[in-house]
Formats: structure tokens, sequence, C-alpha cells
């Protein structure tokens, strides 16, 4: 047994099923699926961060229509990404084996939306597994693949945060299965391959279902959905996915005020789509009390209500729909007894789970901000002064922000960006205020990664639309919100053997932009009057901040200068810290500290001192 | 610590033991809950290691939960759940309050991390007593607090110890969790994990299992 987490199990599971490659892109909570696959570099066996989620998908689905196992790996809002192409290669099926590992966040605590993906398999009419431990998610991405093999569908594996970060033991097979190397075959198959044509498209529709049914039929006979009838014919419980995991000790407890377990029908679900209707019916035959422990959306549930419909089922159905609980937030022990006494009218106090919220109160706000030594923040710096400079009031001017470290533009002191939706679409909103005629600059602002993936095609339309605005490129060479992923812009040194870099500074110019400027934000005042200058210039102009993320080249030993205070300088202003936000300096007794081991050299806080107390030395390397 | 056959519920529960972490990135906390599920995972108890970073590098909150002696195990702690609670962070602190179990321990490791706003003179910072004062409230009677100064760490070479090493020894000599894992077994994980510091961190661990009570006086 190892201890790992549940994204270290998953690609265990992978590689210990025969897969041959797997592509994706980084984002919380479902990187380290990926991120341990690159680690480990097994043989044979190729692993990337693609460009984005949809090239991800397609390239995976390409190795399986070559008749190979392959696996791709984003978060919810990946999917969403992917889904142009998924709806059509769930359509044609696939040919070796393939498995879409997404990672959903109940309780948000990556920062994106509460998205439940088991909706995307229902619409897609593919499989979906949910497993709960993390030595589950290794057995059934194992057998995800066997699957999505047998029925040639490609099937999903749904974690959620509180799974795949997790550690905790995995029985790690010490001698996997050795998979024998496949030929990749081409099939020519326009019937199944192409959409060319309603009786195509019919056709295929009729397979895609006809192969849900049978991955329906071969989940059963894998019993992934076990169902234990109870001695009494009271209550059914039907759990899915990670709520599974606090059943036993939510029984512990709702036993203490007169539950008893074994009198109990249980329905543990593993694999939430195809909805397992023979299994439901049995227990909705045996029970007169139904309670649905899901986190998220009600899927199982609406899926419930059908069959007993169908059934003339006339008990009682508790869940989210019955109010006892909501849609939001992740499940956890209280959820499980509190279900348990609803369904049962236990007097249970109302306050076993539940604690005063007041001291949290008085916890001082910490808004996130960008690491002490980030280059933003010289943007960002530099952004807001070319603002001013150029004449206009801060609040007049739109600063559309993207996903990735830029956003932390939107947090003081910068208070610079003021939009985050989805990846690339700083552009394409950048471009919406100005046609709504707003007369002031717009500005946008997106990331290296951020630029590859989604970022291209918004600033192409700006392009052949002329639409007038100012891009800022905020690149720092790594997709670093995620942990420092290599990107297409990383420099080549550190780009995979065999991978070539693609730089930003080449691709800006070939879209036929001339205003394009590079700065290094670290020289503030360069990087402003660029900035500033642009905001002048009509048409579109791009500014490319470029300086490396302090994060790796701090690892690798760099820095980009040696701070020295002043002490006999320093007035105590404080304007330092007013502008910079910078997590290394503090107020000292008579000067600010710079915590020497979070200080990176970046010379901003020197830029800002107007009493020559911040002296910045240059260092030789 | 539970260890009790139920009458009532004819349940054996396992030694249970659930830990609650909280501090700002870049403190280490994480680290004293990955040592702490290293150990017990060595020693054969179940264990399930739950962190949860956010968005934070550095700088922000972070949290993780540590539960041990089940195999079967949710990995989130329920309000009033903890056993023990460690914070690396004054303000932080207050952010674990909830999810103390009556009767629990309260670690804390009294570093102030300001935010800019604080430090500017913006912004409101909870004070020593606030915070225990929640804690008291939290834990009633049987709980247990325990402080431990910044300048209390022992220095190494000049400089002080690592205050994460420390707090953990500290925690797991005036703990129940001293009844789960033994000060060998922690220290065999510190020995083999890095392959750098090793003497400093295993003076940390010593010192903080020498350490005097760090019981904050209850009222």
């Amino acid at each position: 047994m190892k201890l790992m987490t549940g994204n270290d199990a998953l690609a265990w599971g992978a590689l210990h099923a025969g897969v041959k490659m797997v592509a994706g892109y980084p984002g919380t909570p479902s990187t380290g699926a990926l991120a341990s696959l690159l680690a480990m570099n097994p043989p044979g066996v190729h692993v990337e961060w693609s460009v984005n989620e949809k090239v991800a998908f397609e390239v995976a689905a390409g190795a399986a229509w070559a008749g190979q196992r392959a696996m791709c790996t984003m978060k919810m809002a990946g999917v969403n990404v992917a889904f142009d192409s998924l709806i059509s290669i769930a359509y044609s099926g696939i040919v070796g084996g393939l498995v879409i590992y997404v990672a959903d966040d109940p309780g948000v605590s990556a920062g994106m939306a509460e998205q439940d993906s088991r909706g995307f398999a229902i619409m897609a009419d593919l499989p979906m597994l949910d497993p709960s431990s993390p030595d589950e998610i290794y057995r059934l991405t194992q057998m995800a693949f066997d699957l999505s093999e047998k029925t040639g569908s490609p099937v999903f594996v749904r974690l959620v945060t509180a799974n795949c970060s997790s550690y905790a033991g995995v029985n790690v097979a010490d001698n996997p299965p050795v998979w024998p190397e496949r030929k990749p075959v081409l099939l020519h198959d326009i019937n199944r391959f192409t959409k060319a044509g309603s009786a195509i498209c019919m056709t295929q529709h009729r397979d895609l279902i006809a192969r849900l049914e049978k991955a329906g039929q071969w989940i059963a006979d894998a019993g992934l959905n076990p169902l234990r009838l109870g001695k009494q014919r009271g209550l059914g419980i039907v759990v899915g996915g990670m709520v599974d995991s606090y059943l036993e000790e939510g029984f512990e407890i709702a036993a203490r005020f007169g539950f008893i377990p074994s009198d109990a029908s249980l329905l543990q679900l593993k694999a939430v789509h195809p909805f397992p209707t023979e299994r439901v019916r049995a227990l909705l035959g045996h029970c007169d009390t139904v309670l649905v422990l899901e986190e998220l959306e009600p899927h199982i549930e609406k899926g419930i209500y059908v069959e007993a419909h169908r059934l003339g089922f006339e008990g009682r159905i508790v869940g989210k729909l019955s109010g006892v609980f909501g849609r939001i937030g992740e499940y956890g022990i209280s959820h499980v007894v509190k279900g348990i006494g609803a369904a049962l009218d236990l007097q249970i106090p109302s306050d076993l789970f539940q604690s005063k919220t007041d001291a949290e109160k008085l916890a001082a706000a910490r808004p996130i901000t960008v690491c002490a030594g980030c280059p933003h923040r010289g943007t960002f710096m530099a952004i807001n002064t070319a603002i001013r400079k150029a004449g206009f009031k801060k609040n007049d001017v739109m600063v559309t922000g993207d996903i990735g470290c830029t956003i932390l533009g939107m947090n003081p002191p910068f208070n610079t960006v003021s939009t985050e939706v989805s990846m690339g679409a700083s552009l394409g909103l950048a471009q919406g205020y100005v046609r709504a005629g707003v007369t002031t600059p717009v500005i946008a602002t997106i990331g290296d990664s951020t630029f590859y993936h989604a970022g291209i095609p918004g600033l192409l339309n700006a392009v052949q639309h002329q639409t007038p605005l100012t891009l800022v490129i905020l690149d720092n060479g790594w997709t670093s919100m995620t942990g420092m992923q290599v990107n297409p812009g990383t420099a080549e040194k550190f780009q995979q053997s065999g991978d070539t870099r693609l730089d930003i500074a080449k691709i800006v110019p070939a879209l036929g932009i001339d205003q394009f400027w590079i700065v290094r934000p670290f020289d503030l005042e360069d990087t402003t009057k660029v900035i500033q200058n642009a905001l002048k210039l009509p048409g579109v102009k791009v500014v490319l901040a470029r300086e490396e993320c302090s994060m790796p080249a701090k690892r690798r030993g760099l820095e980009a200068g040696q701070i020295k205070v002043v002490e006999e300088n320093c007035n105590l202003c404080k304007l330092c810290i007013i502008q910079t936000g910078c997590p290394a300096i503090s107020l000292g007794e008579n000067a600010v500290v710079i915590d020497e081991n979070l200080c990176y050299g970046c010379g901003l806080c020197a830029a800002t001192c107007n009493q020559d107390a911040i002296l910045v030395e240059e260092v030789t390397l | 610590m539970t260890n009790d056959t139920s009458r009532n519920t004819g349940f054996t529960k396992p030694v249970t033991y659930d830990i609650y972490l909280v501090g700002v990135g870049g403190q280490g906390v994480l680290t004293i809950g990955e040592l702490i599920a290293e150990a017990a995972f060595r020693k054969g108890i179940p264990v399930n290691f739950y962190p949860t970073k956010g968005m934070a590098q550095r700088g922000g909150f972070v949290k993780a939960q540590l539960r041990l002696g089940r195999a079967t195990i949710g990995p989130a702690i329920p309000e009033k759940g903890a056993d023990m609670i460690i914070a690396t962070e004054v303000s932080e602190a207050l952010k674990a309050i909830r999810y103390v179990k009556p009767g629990g321990d309260f670690v804390l490791f009294a570093h102030v991390w300001a935010p800019t706003a604080v430090m500017l003179g913006k912004a409101p910072y909870p004070t020593l007593d606030q915070v225990f004062d929640a804690a008291r409230d939290a834990l009633n009677a049987g709980g247990r607090i325990h402080c431990i100064p910044e300048e209390s760490l022992p220095m190494f070479e000049g400089s002080p110890v690592p205050d994460n090493i420390y707090t953990l020894a500290v925690a797991l000599k005036q703990t129940a969790l001293g009844e789960l894992l033994s000060p060998a077994d922690v220290e065999q994980v510190l020995r083999t994990r890095w392959k750098r510091g090793v003497e400093r961190n295993i003076f940390a661990f010593q010192a903080g299992l020498g350490a005097q009570s760090h019981e904050a006086v209850t009222q």
C-alpha cells in the first residue's frame, strides 16, 4: 500500500490499465494526475500538457480511434471547452479505450463554478464513474478503460476536490499486468468518423444510445453499484460518489439517536450514468422512504422520481427536492446524519455539528495577492499609473481580466482588473465594451498560457474588425497559478525532450499587429511609459510584459537583484507597502523590513520610494 | 481520542484522531500534516489527509484536514469534530475554532502575519486574547489551549529552528496524539523526508518534545 493522492491514484490506475498516451490542461484540482504521470515519465507512454482541453481531448480521442488506450485530464471548466468535440466523438464512439478525467469542485476551493459534470455525462450519453476513496479511484480508473473498450464508448471518471487532493493508502499493484504493444490501426469509415448527412448522424445517435445501454449492462455485471436490501422494508439510502465515504461514520452517529443501520437498504452508486434503473426499482420495491445523498445537483434524485412515478411508489423521497438539502457546497458527515434524521423523523439535536461562527468574523481579511517577486506586480502598477498619466480616472477605464495569476490584479493594492469569466474572455469582453460605445481606452489583460489556450481567436477578431483596444499580455513563461506547468511559451530548455517553444513575440506581429512593444515589468518607468503611449494610439495595440515567474526562478537559485534598506533614509511613509502590497515588506520600528527569504529582488519597492531608502543592487549571475 | 465500545449502538469504534490545521501559505503548516500522515501511514494507521491550498501560492489562507484511524473515511472534519486544532497564525486560528471538539486541544504557534491593510492601519487584527476567548468557548471544560510564543523558538546555529517542526513536536508531546504516534515514529519520517537540514529539523523536533508545557492558563 502506498500513501498518495486521488490524482496520483488515477495516474497509477491509467498506467496499470495500459494507457498509451495522456493529454490534459492544468486546472485545480485536476492538475496532479497528469503532473504525476509526467514525473513518472513511464517508458512508451506519451504524456503532454496540451494547449487547451479541447485539443487535449482530441489528441486523446485520435489515439483511441487509432486503437490505443488514451486519457485526457481537466477540471470541470475544461469540459466546457472540450465539449464541442466531445459530443461529436461520443456519437462516433471509439476504437481503443478513452477515459476523460474531470475534477469537480464542490465548495469551490479553487475559485470557479460549482459545476456538476455529471450533467455532461447525461448530455453526452457517456458512462461516468464516480469513485470515492483514492483506493477506489485506482481500481475504477482501470475499470473505466475496460468499460470503454468493451462498449466502444469514451468513459468519464469524475472526481471531486475532496478525493482527488486527499492523500490516503492505495493498494497499487506490485506486479501490474504487462500490456502488449498495440499497432495503431487506420480505419477509413466515414459512416463512423464524420457527420456527413442526417442518415450518418442519426445512425450514430442510435448507436450511441445502444452503447450507453450496453455500458449499463456492463456496469451491472461488474457490480459497480452494489445494492443491499435491509432487514426492514423502511428506509432505503441512495448515495453517490464521494459521499459514500461518510456513511460509516454518519451511521454510527445516527445510531445514537435510534437509527438501526442493518434495517436500512443501501444503494451505493459508483457509476452514476447511465442511470441504474433496475437497482433503483429494486430499492423502491423494498422501501417506503428513500434518502438520496449526492453533492451539488439532484441528478440521481430526479431519476428516482421518474422510476417512483413509473412504479406507482407512494413513499417519501428525501433529498434536495424535498428541501432537506441544498445544491451548494461539499457534503460531509452532517449531511448523512441530517438526512437519516429527516427520513426517519429522529430527534437529532440541530447543533450536533453546528458551532458558533463569531470567531471567524474577527479574523483579518487576507485578500490573496501576487507573490513577492511576481512580475505581474510591476505590470499592474504600470497599468494604473499609465491610466492616470494618460489623463483618465481609474474608474473611467475598463480593464478586463482573465484566468490565472493575472486575475490577482483585481485585489488590493492594485484593484486594476474588473472582470474574470473564462479562459480568453478578456479579449472578447474588451471588444464588447468598445462596441458598446465606451470612448475611454479599453484594456484587456491575459497571461501567457491563457493567451495560447483561448486568447488568440479573440485577438484575431479584434484585428479583423479593427476594434481599438490595448492588450497587455502578462508573460511569465509558465502556467503558474496551477503550479508552474510548461506551456508553449516556456523557455526552450524547460520544454519536454523533442518539444519546441512558440514565442508570443513572434506570434503577435504575424497577426498583422505592428503596434507591438515588449517591456520588462520590473522596469516600472519604461513599462508605464509604453502602456501610457499605447493608450493614446488608435487600433489594436499589444504590450508584451515579459519577465519569468519568480517561483521557478527562485527554485533555480536566481534572483533579480539584492534589496537593501537604508534605515536612516526611511521615514516610514509606507508608500512601498501601499503601492506594491508585497508580502516581503513589513513595518519595522525605524524602517521598513524586507524578508530576505521571500524577496526576489525585483526592485519595484525601490521604484516607489522617494526617500532613497530602498536600493537595488544588481546581482552577477 | 475516541475509543469506546458503545452499548447503545453495538459498534466497536476504531481509535480515531482528527486534526484540523490552518495557517498561511508558505508557513509550512501543510508540512506538519504531511509529516503526521506519513508517520501514521508507516505505522499502519489508516490515514486521510486533505490539504486545501486554494489559489494561495504564498500569503493566502491554507487549511488541511487530517483524519487518522478509520479505513473508510470522508476527508472533511465536521464542526465540533476535531480532536486537535493546529494553527500557525494568530488570525487564521480563528477560522479553525468551530471545528474543535469540546474537550479537545488547541495548539497555536502565535505568529502574526499581518495582511497589508492591517500593516497600513486600515483594517483590524484580532488580539491573542480574542483568539483565546473564542477557543475557550468552543473547547469547554477539559479542553486545553497550547500557545507557543514566537520568541520561545530555540536557536540552531544562529537562527530560530523551523517553527512548524517545533510546533509539531509540542503537539505530539502535549496532546493525545502522542498515544497514537511515538516521537520515534515521527522522527523517522523527519530523517528520511529531506536530504538537507536533517540536523536542524531533528534539533527543532527534540526541542519541541522537551519544551515546557505551553498550556495557556484557563480562566
